[in-house]
């Protein structure tokens, strides 16, 4: 059985697939206040993610959680690069992994700040 | 029958106020005594999981009282075995003052003896030893403090472990105890922001009295509020006599931290930003904190935190499930069996509000707040029907999203109080507590203290 993947939408992130396709796909939650898209992951491609990452876990609805924010970054990236939703966005994302490990491993001494006035 | 509520007395019926403020007169106390320099508390990986200066500092500005002092080995026996003091008024922890074999003979001191007690180099108290005794086993120990399945089948679900921070740090106590009543001759000075929030029991009973407060409700936090919290907050102090409560303190637990938690300076920085924000008015919130290595005790854990807020003039008390626990080692719903009918094998067979020598400060046990979308509110669980609909507050969920440095909608985190742990996070290159930040922060610990020369 295919697993999920919520990914997170901001401002920032809804300009960069503005004009893609990608907005029709947008779920909205808190009413209407938190924006996602949810990828199905066929299996194969699930197993990679929680194989490679051993943080990695599946929740009870189903979706695989607690993966690095390197990989949640990156596969953002690759989704508004592709500008889909489809499993070749997996495949470009692994195809990173070791600039995602390597981040990853820094994650837990670095996490870079948001670019917000304080 | 009177309808309005009036400030609780302290637990004890007495506040602890055990500082000396005359140089002069601290000099005299200090002259000539061994010196002692504290040092935290390491597990056996050697990690710093407590320091003993918090306790000092919480029992001599009130926060325990009726608590003076060090416990005696027959004191900290009854507190297992019934949760009181020696003086009968109920208390759930053992406080001790603990030092290695090797150090007690470097210090060569007995009962009868005065100890001067240096944090960071400098003189920060004197205790003054009443009895020198041992702990023999420190992993029964543990097991005593927290219970056990067998011995507290009401609410112990599983035998404690290395995994459970509060075990950790009564595992790793060392063996000699110096029991005795303790006095700081030097108060140390809080960093910022730490010194804007600090209120010990004196002190915050007179900011309730200025602001005209007599019914107050007290939120225990060791988070960084979210939307749920805050409505939790403004919902409870509908419990009031005949009107809400006045006041809504925020008292936070500051000590060690855990890895993943926020940093403390967010959380305090965080939940003031909901009163800056206005969506508590600062005129009805207040956010305070206690110096606590907290031990995650859940019904015990609840139990000082009301004699804490009773110590500092609250009136109510606000009590979640899983009330200060981590792991499933207590029943979800054991904070809340105490408080409303006791827990036997802790020795309470009614709520420790009803039991003699008990407390004064009320319980407000409350369940959980999410967002439901077809109520188009923050609804509360026990009144919203929707329940395959809700959405959650889940805090590893927004935990998620912060690190990932997703702006949060303000119905999930006020701008206000992001824009607080950010600040921090800039600060410290994290949004939460690593490796980095619980060393460093055990060496510069909340305080510094000033010169005195003895």
């Amino acid at each position: 059985m295919s697993k999920l993947f919520v990914v997170l939408l901001d401002d920032k992130r809804v300009n960069a697939i503005k004009g893609s396709g990608l907005e029709d796909k947008i779920e909205y939650m808190f009413g209407g206040n938190l924006r996602a898209f949810t990828m199905e992951m066929p299996d194969e491609k699930a197993n990679t993610i929680l194989k490679e990452f051993d943080t990695a876990r599946t929740d009870t609805r189903g979706c695989i959680t607690d993966t690095p924010l390197a990989f949640n970054r990156t596969l953002f990236e690759e989704i508004a690069k592709a500008k889909s939703l489809g499993p070749e966005v997996v495949d470009n994302t692994m195809a990173r992994l070791d600039e995602i490990k390597e981040l990853a491993a820094k994650e837990s001494d670095y996490l870079p700040a948001p670019d917000i006035p304080t | 029958m009177s309808l309005r509520m009036t400030t609780p007395p302290p637990h004890g019926g007495r506040l602890e106020e055990r500082v000396v403020r005359d140089p002069v007169l601290a000099k005299k106390l200090a002259k000539g005594c061994p010196v002692y320099d504290i040092k935290p508390t390491l597990s056996d990986k050697g990690v710093p999981v407590r320091n003993v200066y918090r306790e000092i500092m919480s029992i001599c500005y009130g926060f325990f009282s009726p608590v003076e002092g060090s416990m005696k080995e027959a004191e900290v026996e009854r507190v297992l075995n019934e949760r009181r003091l020696l003086n009968d008024w109920i208390f759930p922890y053992p406080l001790v003052f603990d030092i290695s074999e090797e150090d007690y003979k470097q210090l060569g001191v007995t009962a009868g003896d005065r100890v001067l007690l240096r944090l960071k180099g400098k003189p920060f108290a004197i205790l003054d030893v009443d009895e020198v005794w041992r702990i023999k086993d420190t992993t029964e120990l543990a097991h005593r403090v927290f219970g056990t399945p067998e011995k507290n089948p009401e609410v112990v679900q599983e035998p404690f472990n290395a995994k459970h921070p509060g075990w950790v740090i009564y595992k790793s106590l060392n063996p000699v105890v110096l029991a005795g009543k303790y006095r700081i001759i030097n108060e140390p000075k809080f960093r910022p922001p730490f010194d804007r929030f600090w209120l010990p029991p004196l002190k915050s009973r007179e900011e309730y009295k200025k602001r005209g407060w007599t019914t107050v409700i007290n939120h225990q936090t060791r988070n960084v509020p979210h939307v749920g919290h805050e409505h939790l907050m403004k919902n409870a102090a509908y419990m009031g006599d005949i009107e809400p409560c006045h006041g809504i303190q925020v008292n936070a637990i500051i000590g060690v931290k855990r890895k993943g938690d926020y940093p403390d300076e967010s959380i305090l920085e965080g939940h003031e930003a909901v009163n800056l924000g206005n969506y508590i008015k600062p005129q009805r919130h207040l956010v305070t904190f206690t110096l606590w290595d907290m031990r995650y005790g859940n019904p015990l854990e609840s139990m000082l935190h009301g004699i804490i807020r009773q110590n500092m003039g609250c009136t109510h008390h606000m009590f979640g499930r899983d009330h200060a626990a981590v792991g499933e080692y207590y029943d979800m719903f054991a904070t809340q069996t105490l408080w409303d009918k006791g827990i036997p094998s802790f020795g309470f067979d009614k709520s420790v509000c009803e039991v003699e020598y008990g407390l004064h400060i009320r319980p407000q046990n409350m369940r959980e707040f999410w967002y439901c979308p077809l109520c188009q509110e923050i609804a509360y669980s026990e009144s919203c029907g929707h329940t395959k609909e809700k959405e959650k507050f889940s805090g590893s969920f927004i935990r998620g999203m912060v690190g990932e440095g997703i702006f949060p909608p303000r119905v999930i985190f006020r701008p206000e109080v992001y824009t607080a742990v950010v600040k921090w996070w800039k600060e410290f290159n994290f949004p939460f507590c690593n490796q980095n930040y619980v060393v460093q922060q055990e060496q510069k610990l909340e305080v510094d203290l000033p010169d005195l020369d003895v």
